[in-house]
């Protein structure tokens, strides 16, 4: 039939037209489910537009809490230009309140871009300002956080924390090493926009920015302000080209302050040269360490059992012959006969070449090695050297005499600091560090903490016993004299080197350098202090850098709250030396008898009475002799 | 004779999709309204103003009976022709969208090549009548109504309007199909169309990169790919149940006029696959209800004019949708029932008004 071939035909048409419907509900399907996130997000992006919200760069503490590194608020202005409906108005009403010219502003209101930051003069309002421009409420223009980064102690730690560029991007030190832990993520007020800019009342989102992380030093603040000070001091008393401290706890490796002369403000970076910015000398100075290096020729001579302290001696005629070359000791004729252990106390140099020879070249350059001497310590700062050490085939009779008492051998001093703990703290070789841990901004939960790293053990415990025991000795008995503090073991060693320039000894230009260490018998604190050609001084380690790391060692006794020990080795008085002499009890005598139960101190007191009822220092104290005391009578 | 009922069932599915076009025009356009005459509801109120007029035109259609058509065939042929001719003449027929296609009078535009569609399905139906003994001839039966097919197609071509020719083309086609013209006849022409559009794209090289952009929309997406890439990116974050009615983004100047040709796009956002689901099953539903009407009845004529009609319907709404969704490249074709447009409303709503009148008889 006609009809029937018709229907037929209109049948398998209407087949063909649902079959594009669902190829056409296909297609939907895979844009919408398959496709989907690839589109909305492209979608998203093509809509969205952030104002961004600047978190909070992470702070940086010492060990103790202080804040070394911080942050202020400020809010900067912005326009979307798109959203002012008035330019006019705005650009007058915002010109007033900043007193800034009508014309700029309005070129800034009238740009044709997305977000105009209004800069410099709408950057880091008051908060005065600010809440003005707030109170006007109007479209388009907004008011951002931003956040500047302070140090409150200007120079203190300059090197090690660095600073920070203009968008508070690290720059330098810690800032720029950990400056992705540090570094905040932006927040946002994301608001929809249509394709000409303005904002869209659909949705509008506030994305929390994320602050950075903290970071909590080993440094302690108190420590590093009197490692500091006493640079300062040592700067305008000696002048010198620079100069450098570092106090470690011998224990742990763990940096306990760090500093270096001359120094820079953060904030002000851009007027120091780069020199002065990038050298962070403890890390960074290679030099001839001097006599502070014979600790580690002596730490290899008792672990090899070749010297007795007590019962070797050694006869220096203040010189000694090696091949070609004659080396002097620094005392001139000599020290004459010594047990080695004066041989150490004196710092004798043809003493140490003596006991060089003994160890051999093989030893004594794998027991330097060994105490990390030649390569990096692996520190967590940048701009580590590693020194320069002589290859062993090139080390001659000569080479090796030198080596022994510190010269021809470049070292950082923060490989001698090293180096120096582990010879008194029992053997051990740790890595020494800087950052203890890395901290949740909120909550300053540790995410990630340093763990102490002993490297290896390089002496036994027992040949670290007469090391302690000879460098406190040194500063009992010898060149460290000037580091002694009463009631209290130290042990150190004193360094005097000279300078090479051009493959040649600078005449009168030294660094001198003290190291020392408290309680001599279980080490708690090793401050290493080096000047570099301090002027208008005879240039010794003991004259210059002791004092300076008695100071240090001194201020750590209380800030570290050390103990006294019992039994702290007497100290050897020259005739011209101040003694240290215990106060008596006076309390309850009349005052003559007081008068001469005090008779090595000056005596003040007040008050009416008969007898004494109150006394400063008080019994027991240790004084040096000539100093005051004072008494209360009633 | 006493008149039967018209199909309220249809009438209803007409309505329906009807006045979901005028909401979605509503969502869609306001924000374009407001932007270039203050007036978010502009174009609303244009619309639905032209979909009661057309309501009304289709109820009065409906009454006419076919068989006036039939008798009056050659001067409807007649008039759209001319009609077609006089609109590219600069001064009569105005340029909108780079097509000289329109007879404007003030805001509102009358498209000529609509009217042809309506006229040329009519005046086919009754060729394939008239001819039915020569139809399994090519060059006697298919080769006259093919010339004066392809006549009009030129003619349109001139304005350009490509989307529109092809749903006529198409039409045409359809008809012959079902008024029993062999199958090699359409294998062999499906070969002659396809280097027939190649010629085409070599003419106008703007047609090769809108089959480019449509490939990959994303290797120029500010020129050829940019209406696409707008596209997906509203259907793409509609998900299932869509953003919510008036929560499309794209519609704020992304896409251009989104009343118009993408609206498809506009509901997918703001309704997501159901809203897809809901408009592709309303047009599947009018096009059955007609097919049904085309099968039932039983004069052949309005067999014809309905199959015709419903296919015409089918055909462009199937082109708008592909173009939508990215299947074939852009051609510029409105969604019956559904993209803003008075002239495109009417025309429809009055071919269904014919399709009303046939489905009276069954």
């Amino acid at each position: 039939m006609f009809y029937k071939k018709i229907h037929i035909r209109i049948n398998i048409a209407f087949i063909g037209i649902a079959f594009l419907f669902l190829l056409i509900i296909g297609k939907v399907f895979y844009i919408q489910v398959i496709a989907y996130g690839k589109l909305s997000s492209l979608a998203d992006s093509l809509w969205s537009r952030n104002l961004p919200i600047e978190g909070d760069r992470g702070k940086i503490y010492d060990r103790n809490g202080v804040v070394l590194a911080d942050n202020e608020t400020t809010v900067s202005l912005v326009f979307i230009p798109n959203q002012i409906k008035d330019k006019e108005e705005v650009a007058r009403k915002i010109s007033s309140i900043l007193k800034t010219d009508y014309e700029d502003m309005l070129a800034h209101a009238s740009k044709r871009t997305v977000m105009e930051r209004v800069h410099p003069e709408g950057r880091r309002l008051t908060y005065e300002v600010a809440d003005q421009i707030n109170e006007l409420h109007l479209d388009g223009v907004y008011l951002l956080k931003e956040s500047k980064r302070i140090y409150p102690y200007s120079t203190l730690l300059a090197h090690t924390l660095g600073f920070v560029g203009i968008d508070n991007q690290g720059l330098s030190g810690l800032e720029l090493i950990y400056d992705k832990f540090l570094t905040g993520a932006y927040g946002a007020i994301k608001y929809l926009s249509d394709a000409k800019g303005k904002k869209l009342e659909l949705t509008e989102s506030y994305v929390q920015p994320q602050d950075g992380m903290n970071l909590t030093l080993t440094i302690n603040y108190e420590l590093q302000a009197s490692l500091e000070r006493e640079l300062d001091n040592a700067v305008s008393k000696y002048n010198p080209d620079q100069a450098l401290g570092i106090a470690m706890d011998p224990k742990t490796g763990e940096i306990l302050a760090l500093a270096s002369r001359p120094s820079f403000e953060a904030s002000n970076y851009q007027d120091y040269s780069l020199e002065e910015i990038n050298r962070n000398l403890p890390i960074w100075m290679t030099y001839e360490p001097g006599s502070t290096f014979k600790i580690i020729t002596l730490a290899t001579a008792l672990e090899e059992k070749l010297i007795d302290l007590e019962k070797d001696t050694f006869f220096d005629s203040g010189s000694v012959q090696v091949e070609n070359a004659r080396i002097k000791c620094w005392k001139h004729g000599g020290h004459g006969a010594q047990s080695l252990l004066n041989v150490v106390e004196n710092s004798c140099n043809p003493g140490f070449v003596s006991i060089g020879q003994k160890i051999g070249k093989e030893t004594l350059f794998k027991y330097i090695r060994d105490f990390g001497f030649g390569s990096k310590t692996g520190v967590d700062l940048n701009g580590e050297a590693s020194g320069i050490l002589f290859s062993l085939d090139r080390v001659g009779p000569v080479e090796l005499a030198t080596t022994s008492f510190g010269q021809g051998v470049s070292v950082t001093p923060i490989q001698q600091i090293t180096a120096v703990s582990a010879a008194i703290n029992g053997g051990t070789l740790y890595q020494p560090y800087i950052v203890k841990s890395i901290n949740e901004p909120e909550t300053n939960a540790v995410i990630k903490e340093t763990k102490v790293t002993p490297k290896r053990k390089v002496i036994s415990e027992e040949t670290s016993e007469k090391v302690r025991y000879a460098l406190e000795s040194v500063v009992t008995n010898g060149t460290g004299r000037p580091a002694f503090i009463d009631g209290y073991r130290v042990g150190g060693k004193t360094g005097t080197a000279q300078k090479v320039k051009d493959g040649r000894y600078m005449v009168g230009n030294y660094i001198v350098s003290f190291i020392g260490f408290l309680p001599a018998n279980d080490p708690e604190v090793v401050v290493y202090i080096a000047i570099d050609n301090a002027k208008g001084v005879v240039q010794y380690g003991g004259t210059v850098a002791a004092p300076i790391a008695r100071t240090v060692l001194l201020d750590a006794i209380s800030i570290l709250d050390i103990d006294p020990p019992k039994g702290a080795s007497d100290k050897k008085y020259n005739y011209n030396d101040k003694k240290y002499i215990s106060v008596p009890n006076v309390t309850g005598m009349d005052i003559k008898e007081a008068m001469k139960n005090l008779k090595e101190f000056k005596v003040e007191y007040t008050g009416s009475g008969e007898k004494v009822t109150y006394q400063s220092p008080t019994e027991g104290s240790r004084i040096l002799e000539g100093e005051t005391v004072r008494l209360f009578m009633s | 004779m006493k008149e039967k009922k018209l199909d309220v069932v249809l009438v209803l599915g007409i309505l329906l999709i009807s006045l979901f076009g005028v909401l979605m025009i509503y969502s869609s356009s306001s924000i374009w309204a407001e932007y270039k005459f203050a007036d978010p509801f502009k174009y609303v109120k244009n619309q639905g103003l032209f979909l009661c007029i057309g309501f009304l035109l289709m109820l009065f259609v409906s009454k006419i009976d076919v068989s006036l058509y039939y008798k009056k065939m050659n001067s409807i042929l007649f008039l759209s022709t001319l009609l077609l001719i006089l609109v590219l003449i600069p001064g009569i027929g105005t340029i909108r969208n780079g097509s000289r296609s329109w007879f404007g009078i003030g805001s509102f535009g009358i498209q000529p090549s609509e009217f042809s569609k309506l006229a040329l399905i009519l005046f086919t139906s009754k060729y394939l009548i008239k001819n039915e003994k020569n139809l399994s001839s090519i060059i006697k039966g298919v080769l006259p109504i093919l010339g004066i097919t392809l006549f009009i197609f030129a003619l349109i071509m001139l304005q350009p309007d490509f989307g529109t020719g092809m749903i006529i083309v198409m039409s045409i086609m359809g008809l012959l199909f079902v008024g029993g013209v062999n199958f090699k006849f359409f294998m062999k022409l499906g070969i002659l169309g396809a280097v027939g559009i190649t010629g085409l794209i070599l003419m106008a090289p703007y047609r090769l990169k809108r089959i480019l952009s449509f490939l990959d929309p994303w290797s120029d997406p500010l020129g050829s790919g940019f209406q696409i890439i707008q596209s997906l990116y509203a259907i793409g974050p509609g998900g299932l149940f869509g953003q919510g009615f008036l929560n499309s983004r794209q519609k704020h100047f992304y896409l251009p006029e989104p009343q118009t040709d993408f609206i498809f796009s506009i509901i997918s956002e703001e309704f997501g696959f159901l809203g897809v689901i809901l408009v592709v099953g309303l047009f599947l539903f009018i096009i059955y209800r007609g097919f049904r009407i085309a099968r039932k009845c039983e004069d052949l004529f309005s067999k014809y004019v309905a199959f015709g009609i419903t296919f015409g319907l089918s055909f462009q709404a199937i082109l708008n949708l592909m173009v939508v969704v990215g299947l074939i490249p852009v051609t510029g074709v409105t969604l019956p029932f559904l993209s803003y447009g008075g002239s495109s409303l009417l025309i429809t709503l009055c071919s269904m008004g014919i399709l009303l009148n046939i489905s009276r008889k069954i």
